[in-house]
């Protein structure tokens, strides 16, 4: 991984971001139904896509890890895993601000809420393994983030085998032209924030394993 | 064949220790009645239709605190008779240990819902629709505990080595095993509702439990023993 690239990622999100808001603000118009409150959307959704798929390369960067003892994959899990616990605290946090808005209420234990909240504990557990667990407990921790990220297609999935209040998945293709274009507009400076939060993390992590090496060739 | 072989050997031991000491099972069992109890005493003023909601919560929930119970025991067991690491070395194949600890994990944990599910049906006579279906009721719990048994066995084998055991079980295993909660919940309360999709329901349990069962299966030798850098040369076939 370049080490200019987790610049120009964050350069670029900070650069598509007050266009996106723009638009989402501005130029798209408001849903008849929900008002003013449905813009959260084109932050919502684009955040839980990001925390669903650093949760998959979190866990196949761990499954890496495990079987090939790939410490860049390592760093990779480490910080693809932090990372899901920033897009899910995004998540759970612009969740309930619509939901309190549009069902009256801002938790429904809906199968949806429930599995995104669960990927959210599954990986602070994950993160908290890496940062306070035993030497050996890195294994555990891959195990943890392998297993969570099966939680990925149960969270995409859980809106259509159980009845739930939470919108479905096909919800982005009944949208008028206007507001999907203003979905992919938005997603861009927040996928590339993420994607340039990862690549920091990752980065600082490489780091600490040369220094870590570096230290144990001294000792010897 | 080979390997069918070793898984029923090394479970056959297990059972044939737990059957001298009834170390697991016991305390399984009367960790399962004080649930019970605990449940009989405080949600027995509850209504009809509030019991109907809270029946299946407390079926899977006495089931998650058992069977985190049991499976740590099963190999904190191994860990204090200081004969993991003989396990480990010995001539069978590793994935064996992880299929025989996980049969016996898997007949204390159906023993003890059975005896949960016994228990609420006594105590609460809402439960009695549960039984109503007696081959679908055996399908979910069986469904539910394999699905928790293929998780659990991985971290409580991992965790019952000695860097790694003052990390909690629960902490882990807890989050894990909350959609495997999630997915039998629905299906105890559909079987409770007597709602015509129960059954698919249950199928998709099972299938949630094969999807792990396949999952700890390829995770459970690389937590147990590090792979080398670059390959697998670490672990043994």
């Amino acid at each position: 991984m370049s080490r200019a690239l987790w610049a120009i990622l964050l350069v670029a999100a900070a650069a598509l971001f007050p266009p996106a808001a723009a638009r989402v603000f501005l130029d798209t118009p408001i849903e008849r139904e929900m008002g003013t409150v449905q813009k959260i959307f084109y932050f919502h959704v684009p955040m839980a896509w990001c925390m669903m798929l650093a949760a998959v390369v979190s866990g196949v960067a761990a499954a890496v890890w495990l079987f090939r003892a790939s410490r860049a994959a390592e760093a990779l899990a480490r910080a693809s895993g932090e990372v899901v616990l920033v897009t899910g605290a995004c998540v759970l946090l612009t969740g309930p601000i619509w939901g309190h808005a549009t069902w009256g209420t801002p938790w429904t234990w809906d199968a949806r809420q429930v599995s995104t909240a669960l990927l959210f504990l599954v990986f602070a557990a994950f993160v908290l393994l890496r940062a306070y667990g035993a030497a050996g407990s890195e294994r555990l921790a891959a195990a943890l983030a392998v297993f969570g990220a099966l939680d990925v297609p149960i969270i995409y999935y859980a809106v259509k085998v159980w009845k739930t209040t939470h919108p479905t998945t096909d919800v982005v293709g009944t949208l008028p032209p206007s507001m999907w274009r203003t979905l992919f507009f938005a997603l861009s400076p927040i996928a590339a924030c993420v994607a340039g939060l990862v690549a920091v993390r990752y980065q600082v992590e490489r780091a600490e394993q040369r220094l870590d090496d570096l230290y144990l060739a001294n000792e010897r | 064949m080979r390997g069918l072989r070793q898984t029923f050997l090394l479970a056959a031991n297990d059972a044939r220790q737990e059957a001298r000491h009834l170390e697991v099972l016991a305390t399984a069992l009367f960790f399962d009645v004080v649930v019970l109890t605990l449940f009989g005493v405080g949600f027995a003023g509850l209504s009809a239709a509030a019991l109907r909601v809270a029946l299946p919560a407390m079926l899977w929930l006495a089931v998650a605190f058992v069977g985190t119970l049991a499976l740590s025991r099963l190999f904190e067991r191994e860990r204090e008779h200081e004969t993991f690491v003989a396990l480990l070395v010995a001539p069978v194949d590793r994935l064996t240990i992880y299929w025989a600890k996980g049969l016996v994990g898997l007949v204390v944990l159906v023993l003890c819902a059975g005896l949960q599910l016994a228990g609420l049906r006594l105590l609460f006579p809402e439960a009695a629709a549960l039984f109503a279906r007696p081959g679908l009721l055996a399908l979910l719990v069986t469904g539910g505990c394999v699905a928790y048994v293929a998780v659990g066995s991985v971290f409580a084998s991992a965790l019952a080595t000695d860097r790694t055991r003052g990390v909690l079980l629960s902490l882990v295993l807890y989050p894990l095993s909350t959609p495997i909660l999630l997915f039998a919940l629905v299906a105890t309360r559909a079987l409770l509702e007597g709602h015509p999709a129960a059954g698919v329901y249950v199928g998709q349990l099972w299938a949630l439990a094969v999807l792990l069962a396949a999952a700890g299966a390829l995770t459970f030798e690389s937590v147990m023993v590090p792979a080398r850098p670059g390959g697998r040369s670490g672990r043994r076939r």
